[in-house]
């Protein structure tokens, strides 16, 4: 064993063990300081040991040794510091490293702030680490290989963006921090304390709606802004995914304000904080083992976790389900349940509860059909539209909602109390439907929505003015329900009202494509990594303004020895709407001279091109024995070349992973005075080299032809508006979280 | 408090019924090109890309391209709607439509390809 890693994870499996059978000692037995403090160092070995093991990963990681599997599958010699820690967490084994890690942090916090409560919170709390760092061992970061590779994969070109460096922190951060209520709940099962959970677990509850709220919305963002399908949420999967615990985590959130301030929904919160736990567990399940990733008829990839994932679920599953039923009766009804008005806080408070229920159960049902339908027949998945359809009555009726409890009192009110206070609802409901209906009349529903989430958005304006004035930590929930009210806005203007057209654009030419000229001022390549980016900047004429507009598609060759092809989109963004510019396809025309032409050859592969006649032979990697250092390490490329049948001769470009333009990459080429190949790229997994042959074009190939441009042009109003009612939605959330610390 | 449960149970159960004549009537099932063929309702086909098929066609505004299933069973697809990332040079797509007898081709509604944030394969030759 000379395997650092792994030691280390299963010294910390060993360490959370021993931590957990202190608690179960102290949860049964009389308490005693020696075995609480036994129980809180092995717990605080558990963080250490989770920390050293990513502290061990992200060594291997910036130092490039690729003998861990890992490594060589998701990072480079070439790729910058930040992308290289983000490749951290670019993979499944990576990613529950980071849960654990995140866990182990969160739980040392848990472990001081749960007094009374510690013993049965941290063994709940301990069985869910437990079981991740189980799932951890069996998928482990640290597996290594019988060989030293080279260079490795690199880490997929999407992934390359800043915002993807922070986005799977803070969405594990988010499902770390959701074992936490739950663990309370079982605690409080346990403890028969119905109603002294809530204050604690509360913070973290917002905890963990803030940063899974984040992290989803930094993909939606990201989606929008790197993948150049002009969207921000497509109902994958993996996006429904952070949802629907997200969705259940609101509902749970609301539910202990209300039992908190009216002592209502007791038994509920309990199904709700389980619900909202074993979510995050229901969709790791979905999204990791694979059912879903490829449920055609043919078959499903099995990773080796299912089986662990589905344990672990039902293992939670059962111990929620015993323990309520056992204490079900106990559990106090609300007192004053039988004269609650329908026309109150509480009311509105139940049904927004209900109404996320049914949407979470909604969504797991539609990101579930293909298990569902599996058992009944063929596999099938819903469209889309099943989301849409299904939740825009759900939304309709939450905005309305918004539109007025927010004012209400707890128990009873009365109409004609209320309706002075109602102007602004009405304004905002007014201004946005006149918006709207100038624009066009969008269907019944989408009009409901947009007057909704006006009258939302001017209530919790006025009330988020008046108690910011008051004090500001009290304006929590008007500022996120403003946040919410605005994100509809603008779910609504940028899906309805988005207009595109595809041009066709040769250099040069002057073009009009929704109401702005365009001009492309022709193709520009440079050299990125192992791949190379198509540059197709344009000139955007509107009447006062003109700006440049930098649209580009990135190509380089996956591990499957496909080209893949990443267009970026050029967003102007407005503060109405913001114009889009997404390439869709591009015709180089006759611009092979002077780019150079790659050729990708596998091992012992021949190809003919031009005169010429290439067989790669093999790797030269003499040029690495004895050397120590990365930037040493040579790595040349046999290569048998034959010009018009001739005598074939041998040749060797070398090159040093990662560096480029290396004199001893390029080599002449036997024939015509100018022509030369050089290595630009290798990859020891597909055994392929990458070349680049610049030299004259045979004769017959030289015909006049204009590169051109085929891009998507649209306009997307109210982004702007949706991403600052998202913000104000966690702005909101994190004021929350303050307000809600126990003092 | 005995009315307001039952109030709720209906909207409840309204709510669900409701979301269950949308599940099952946007539901589409994998099948064969040659079952797409015939079918009346939207179906979803899986193929490859066949190489150099991929075109536009900026008179209807849409992408056109054939799919090859891997029994050998080709049909040609015609999407107008949002390109998904990374569709240029993908190898596996999946197209969610109908067919259209008439044009000879499927129309499809959507298309999927392999999502980036889902993990890829791994280093063979341990």
């Amino acid at each position: 064993m000379n395997n650092p890693g792994l030691i280390t994870m299963w010294l910390g499996l060993v360490a959370i063990c021993i931590s957990s059978i202190c608690y179960g000692a102290l949860c049964f037995k009389k308490e005693s300081i020696a075995t609480r403090s036994a129980a809180r160092l092995s717990f605080i070995a558990f963080a250490v040991l989770a920390t050293i093991a990513s502290i061990l990963l992200m060594h291997f990681i910036l130092n490039h040794d690729f003998r861990y599997s890992y490594v060589a599958e998701y990072s480079s010699r070439d790729l910058p510091l930040q992308y290289l820690i983000s490749s951290f967490w670019a993979g499944q084994e990576g990613s529950f490293l980071l849960w654990v890690l995140l866990g182990s942090w969160l739980g040392i916090l848990l472990m001081f702030k749960a007094r009374d409560m510690e013993p049965h919170v941290m063994l709940v709390y301990n069985l869910n680490n437990i079981f991740l760092a189980i799932l951890l061992i069996k998928q482990s970061p640290f597996r290594m290989l019988s060989f030293f590779p080279p260079d490795g994969q690199g880490l997929n070109m999407l992934l390359q963006d800043p915002w993807m460096v922070i986005h799977p922190p803070v969405v594990f951060l988010g499902y770390a921090a959701f074992a936490v209520p739950f663990a309370y709940a079982i605690a409080a099962l346990w403890r028969r304390e119905y109603d002294g959970w809530i204050k604690p677990a509360m913070p973290w509850t917002i905890f963990a709606f803030v940063s899974l709220g984040a992290g989803i919305i930094i993909g939606g963002y990201w989606s929008y802004k790197v993948l150049g399908w002009g969207g921000y949420w497509g109902w994958d999967p993996v996006e429904n995914a952070s949802l629907l615990p997200w969705l259940a985590g609101i509902a749970l959130m609301h539910g202990m304000i209300l039992q908190q301030m009216r002592r209502k929904l007791c038994k509920t919160n309990f199904v709700l904080a389980a619900f909202s736990f074993i979510l995050v567990i229901y969709c790791t399940f979905l999204t990791r083992s694979g059912v879903l990733s490829d449920f055609s008829v043919h078959s499903f990839v099995d990773l080796g976790i299912t089986g662990w994932l589905v344990l672990f679920m039902f293992a939670f599953l059962a111990i929620s389900l015993v323990l309520f039923i056992v204490r079900a009766k106990e559990i106090p009804v609300s007192e004053k349940g039988n004269n609650m008005s329908y026309f109150s806080r509480e009311f509105g408070f139940i049904a927004v509860v209900i109404i996320l229920c049914l949407s979470t159960v909604i969504i797991g049902l539609g990101t579930s059909a293909p298990l569902i339908t599996r058992v009944l027949e063929k596999a099938s998945k819903v469209s889309t539209e099943f989301y849409v359809d299904t939740n825009l009555p759900l939304g309709i009726l939450m905005l309305f909602l918004l539109g007025f409890v927010p004012l209400m009192a707890w128990g009873k009110n009365s109409f004609s109390g209320l309706a002075p206070k109602l102007a602004w609802t009405l304004i905002g409901a007014i201004a946005s439907g006149v918006i709207t209906l100038v624009n066009g009349y969008p269907g019944m529903g989408v009009l409901l929505l947009s007057l909704f989430a006006g009258a939302a958005v001017g209530m919790n304006l006025f009330l988020a003015q008046r108690l910011i004035r008051k004090r500001i930590i009290i304006s929590s929930a008007a500022i996120a329900h403003l946040g919410v009210g605005l994100m509809f806005l603008g779910i609504v203007s940028s899906s309805a009202y988005d207009r595109s057209e595809k041009v066709l654009l040769a250099q040069g030419d002057l073009r009009n494509a929704m109401g702005y000229e365009m001009k492309f001022q022709g193709p520009r390549f440079s050299r990125e990594g192992k791949g190379v980016r198509l540059h197709l900047p344009l000139d955007v004429k509107k009447e006062g303004g003109q700006f440049i507009a930098r649209p580009d598609i990135f190509s380089e060759r996956g591990r499957d020895g496909q080209i893949k092809r990443f267009s970026h989109p050029h967003i102007r963004r407005g503060l109405i709407s913001d114009l889009y510019i997404s390439p869709v396809d591009f015709d180089p025309g006759d611009m092979q001279r002077d780019q150079g032409s790659h050729l990708h050859l596998t091992k012992g592969q021949k190809a003919g091109f031009h005169d010429y006649e290439f067989t790669f032979i093999g790797f030269d990697v003499s040029g690495m024995m004895g050397r120590k250092a990365a930037q040493d390490m040579k790595v040349g490329a046999d290569i048998i070349v034959s010009y018009k049948g001739a005598e074939p001769i041998n040749l060797k470009p070398m090159m040093i992973p990662g560096k480029e333009d290396d004199p001893l990459s390029r080599v002449r080429l036997p024939g015509p005075e100018d022509a030369f190949l050089t290595l630009v790229g290798i990859d020891a997994g597909t055994k392929t080299v990458t070349l680049v042959y610049q030299g004259r074009e045979p004769a017959a190939k030289k015909q006049e032809k204009i590169p051109a441009l085929i891009a998507e042009v649209s306009i997307k109003p109210g982004m702007t508006i949706l991403w600052l009612g998202t913000f104000l939605i966690l702005v909101g959330g994190v004021i929350g979280i303050v307000r809600r610390l126990p003092k | 408090m005995k009315k307001s449960y039952i109030i709720g149970a209906v909207v409840i159960a309204l709510a669900l019924v409701m979301a269950m004549h949308s599940f099952r009537s946007t539901l589409t099932s994998y099948v064969r090109v040659s079952e797409a063929r015939v079918s009346k309702r939207p179906v979803q086909v899986a193929g490859i890309v066949v190489k150099g098929s991929k075109r536009y066609d900026l008179k209807s505004n849409s992408l056109i391209f054939t799919l090859r299933e891997d029994g050998g069973d080709e049909m040609v697809i015609q999407y107008d709607g949002p390109r998904p990332a990374n569709f240029d040079d993908v190898t596996k797509v999946v197209a969610i439509g109908k067919y259209e007898p008439k044009e000879e081709t499927f129309a499809a509604k959507e298309l999927l390809v392999k999502c980036p944030t889902k993990y890829e394969g791994r280093v063979q030759g341990e």
